[in-house]
């Protein structure tokens, strides 16, 4: 494993932050800004990750996937969700070179969420966003980004990526 | 039950069939009651498929009604349901929610229990009580009954054989939403805590209008000819033609709603088992919904997704991905639903009745004859519940 430059750890952290600023601002086209055109987002529980089972709460395998995240958050379920606001904090624990100006890197993450009808303020899930993200021309993309959750048993349905 | 006693006697239930009142999802008291007639008394509960746990020595932990309980696929191939407790002092033998275990020791005392159950293992046994014998210190078995893999568990002796008490009308639906011969592959869970009352998830979940489904009308995606078959002890099944549009224009991506089964006029099978399961049949999706209710408030749902032993391998990964996205809490169409069981227990909390309208031609008969959309399917389900819970219908 090469040693990762500083500003190539600074551009990972950026994006990282475009993309939970995106989440958290609930703009879902900023969201999918955050990928390439070889993009792949999942969500699952740790229980399956651990037990090599496929199954996610979200499996978004090719770009068009992304896409249509964005139409069911913004087109389809928006008037039966009860809507929350979320805060996603991170922390970054590991990155490490690939080839082609790709790198692999792991943060930590914990969600709160505060529903819009109560006030109150919970956590959602906490776990680990395991990344493969692309540098070009000193932009920053996610090739892959699975949020892989310890929270194995959701607190409520999750209506956002995380 | 002397459990009975509790109740309040203004509970009285309606004398309108299609009417339930509100409280009934709101009283914390009723849940002893609940789960003295009901979780423990004369019912079937699905715990575990064989396809979950296929080894020897696989486990999976569970609960009925407030008691841990665990499913253990045994070194001579049986699968056994015992309660999780040692038989000495009580200890919880199983502390993970699956794996796999040679034997099962308990911390405490080191009594040593094979997978078959029996205490194989007890140190310092020559200074026990008198009457000790070790053959009487097996884990204590809970009755069993298998359906196409599945193993379902009741606590009650009188409880009627597994066929007899799902009837024709459920056990064969169910038998194809089990692939056919039982012969599934686990390939994953979703689990999810809904913030309502375990009836308001079983009134919701199994059935309700497809009007619900801005994603249907999205997609263009009505369903076809289909029947709702309901049975006098609650359960539901329901099962519909699949139609969907050659082509899907609302998503970028439409093959995630392919249906790649062989024939259509099955393609939509959903079934609600009293007192808490839901099993469905979506295009290629094998769904079992365990269901744990967490006392009066709240319920966790498991929903289990399977794929067929004979499956090849691009089957196997469409299973996955129409599965990872179609339903469960964040599903395109199902996270609909489970917005529906919050904000309908939200809403009980007001006086009145729930009032259910489509397909009730007289609110002074119990009718078991239900049209593909009508939400009276639900009827028989609450009179079952009714009597089991000794409420009075009122006379007026």
């Amino acid at each position: 494993m090469s040693t990762v430059s500083a500003d190539i750890i600074s551009q990972i952290e950026q994006l990282n932050r475009q993309y939970i600023s995106a989440l958290d601002s609930l703009d879902m086209t900023a969201w999918l800004n955050c990928f390439n055109k070889k993009g792949r987002y999942t969500f699952t529980s740790e229980e399956n990750f651990r037990r090599n089972m496929p199954i996610a709460f979200m499996l978004d395998d090719c770009y068009e996937r992304l896409q249509d995240r964005v139409i069911q958050v913004v087109d389809i379920q928006s008037d039966s969700t009860e809507h929350y606001q979320t805060r996603h904090f991170t922390q970054l624990m590991a990155v490490s070179a690939l080839d082609n100006g790709q790198y692999q890197a792991e943060f930590n993450y914990s969600i709160y969420y505060t529903q819009h009808d109560t006030n109150q303020t919970l956590i959602l899930c906490v776990g680990r966003y395991m990344d493969v993200v692309d540098i070009s021309d000193s932009v920053a993309s996610f090739i892959e980004r699975k949020a892989v959750t310890d929270t194995n048993v959701l607190p409520r349905y999750v209506a956002y990526p995380v | 039950m002397t459990k009975q006693s509790n109740v309040d006697p203004t509970m009285l239930w309606p004398k309108k069939y299609n009417e339930v009142p509100k409280e009934v999802f709101e009283r914390d008291e009723l849940w002893p009651i609940e789960l003295e007639t009901i979780f423990y008394g004369e019912e079937w509960h699905p715990i575990v498929h064989r396809a979950e746990i296929p080894n020897p020595g696989d486990y999976k932990a569970a609960e009925l009604g407030e008691m841990p309980i665990f499913a253990v696929h045994g070194e001579d191939g049986e699968i056994r349901v015992f309660q999780n407790t040692c038989t000495h002092r009580g200890t919880s033998l199983i502390t993970e929610s699956s794996g796999n275990k040679k034997e099962l020791e308990c911390p405490y005392h080191r009594w040593l229990f094979n997978l078959e159950g029996e205490l194989i293992g007890c140190p310092n046994s020559r200074d026990y009580a008198p009457g000790f014998d070790r053959k009487n210190f097996g884990l204590a078995k809970l009755r069993l009954e298998e359906f196409c893999g599945l193993f379902f568990v009741t606590m009650s002796d009188k409880t009627p054989p597994l066929k007899e008490y799902l009837g024709e009308n459920f056990y064969e639906p169910l038998s194809r939403i089990l692939g056919g011969d039982g012969r599934l592959k686990l390939i994953g869970y979703q689990k999810v805590m809904y913030d309502c009352n375990w009836k308001a998830y079983c009134d919701n979940d199994g059935y309700h209008a497809p009007l619900l489904h801005k994603a249907f009308s999205l997609l263009n995606w009505q369903g076809g000819k289909g029947v709702q078959n309901v049975s006098e002890n609650g359960h539901l099944s329901f099962e519909s033609e699949l139609k969907i549009p050659e082509d899907i224009t609302a998503l970028e991506d439409g093959s995630i709603l392919d249906f790649k089964g062989t024939t259509t006029s099955t393609g939509s099978i959903v079934q609600m088992q009293f007192p808490v399961t839901v099993y469905s049949k979506h295009m290629d999706m094998l769904n079992i919904r365990y269901a744990f209710p967490k006392g009066p408030k709240g319920i966790e749902v498991h929903y289990a997704y399977f794929s067929h032993e004979d499956d090849d391998e691009e089957m196997v990964a469409h299973r996955i991905r129409q599965s990872s996205n179609l339903l469960g809490p964040c599903g395109l169409i199902s996270m609909e639903d489970a917005s529906v069981f919050s904000r309908i227990d939200k809403g009980n909390k007001t006086p009145g009745n729930a009032i259910f309208q489509k397909g009730v031609e007289d609110e002074h008969t119990l009718s078991f004859t239900v049209k593909q959309n009508d939400e009276s399917g639900n009827l028989p389900r609450w009179e079952h519940y009714r009597k089991r819970m000794g409420f009075e219908r009122s006379e007026s």
